[in-house]
């Protein structure tokens, strides 16, 4: 059971850990430092055919295999 | 050539302007020539941690653009002939700064002064990036808390790919405060202690300095609170300065203060 009053004394356990997986988290978004230059050849290529209402870029990966996803809002 | 040290954070409002100062002042009571400059343009504030705001005449910008000399510019600490002091602009904006007036006005500094300290503006943006620069070392400000702890993460991997010294295949130097200790809630584990911190950011350890409510006190003076070797941050950052000119003083871990009975009864009831 978790009680207030015993997960207040653990909380700096706590810290640590969020801050372990959201510091490693932040490292791997650095692997891909042009992905907002990516974005933005996308989308002036699409706007020669037509409008663009947003682009969304996704890293995916199943452990074995790494992918981007993209999806093109049609605006 | 000087030592040209970057304070920086990634966030804001941890204590790199009170940092600045206090190091700046110890560095100069050590006898060394010693330059503060502001680079938070748009923000000064340095003028006032080290009072003295009413001095300002010219700022950085105005020497790099040539409308004044570098003499003209720096101040005099009323404290230490070996303080100077270089206010940031008030009312230009981050985009006033341009790289190769930084490397030259860096280089003027170096030639006539043995440290550089330069005041980072909080976040990772141009205005930090052209802190880092041309900065040989970096020293990190954090506060035991999450999200300065992980801005502070993403502030070193800016330095560690954008920095001149990094792309000339070399590493900028990294030192870590830990600001604003309560050595209660640490012992209690409610605080991140610093043995975590280190771990987690894994760059050399500076110094640790406590939560002390003088600092406070000291910048609405205007007087750095290094001046006051009894108060828990003075003595920190003294002996931080004293690390910096090359002596091997220990790092002190912040004690929880012994109170007395009213403060023990407050306590119990807090
Ligand atoms: N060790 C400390 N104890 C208590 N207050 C502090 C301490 N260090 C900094 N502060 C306060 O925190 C605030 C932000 O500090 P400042 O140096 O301006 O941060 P930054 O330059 O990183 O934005 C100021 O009000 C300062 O007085
Ligand atoms: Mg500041």
């Amino acid at each position: 059971m978790i009680f207030p009053w015993n997960k207040k004394k653990q909380s700096a356990n706590v810290a640590k850990d969020r801050l372990r997986i959201a510091i490693m988290t932040d490292k791997k978004d650095e692997d891909f430092p042009f992905l907002a230059d990516l974005k933005k050849d996308i989308i002036a290529v699409v706007k020669n055919y037509t409008e663009v209402r947003d682009i969304d870029i996704k890293k995916e990966s199943d452990g074995e295999f790494e992918a981007l996803s993209i999806d093109v809002h049609l605006g | 050539m000087g030592m040209i040290i970057a304070i920086i954070s990634g966030k804001g409002g941890v204590g790199k302007t009170t940092a600045t100062a206090n190091i700046g002042l110890g560095i100069a009571l050590n006898n060394r020539r010693c330059v503060v400059v502001d680079f938070d343009i748009g923000q000064r504030n340095l003028d006032m941690t080290l009072g003295l705001e009413n001095r300002v005449v010219y700022d950085m910008i105005q020497v790099m653009d040539e409308e004044a000399s570098l003499r003209q510019a720096l101040i005099k600490s009323k404290i230490s002939d070996n303080l100077y002091f270089l206010a940031a602009s008030q009312t230009r904006d981050k985009t006033a700064l341009d790289s190769l007036k930084i490397k030259q006005l860096i280089e003027d500094l170096s030639s006539e002064f043995e440290y550089i300290l330069l005041d980072a503006p909080a976040g990772i943006e141009s205005g930090y990036e052209h802190t880092i620069e041309f900065a040989d070392t970096a020293i990190v400000v954090v506060n035991p808390e999450v999200s300065s702890i992980r801005d502070s993460d993403r502030a070193i991997g800016v330095l560690d790919s954008k920095s001149q010294k990094v792309k000339d295949g070399f590493d900028v130097d990294k030192y870590l405060i830990i600001n604003r200790i309560v050595p209660e809630m640490v012992e209690s584990g409610e605080m991140l202690s610093s043995d975590d911190i280190l771990e987690i950011l894994s760059i050399k350890l500076l110094g640790k300095v406590a939560e002390d409510k003088g600092v406070i006190d000291a910048s609405n003076q205007g007087v750095p609170i290094i001046l006051n070797p009894k108060s828990m941050a003075g003595a920190a950052y003294r002996r931080i300065a004293d690390r910096l000119c090359g002596d091997n003083v220990p790092i002190e871990e912040p004690k929880v203060q012994k109170r007395g009975l009213v403060g023990r009864l407050k306590g119990m009831f807090s």
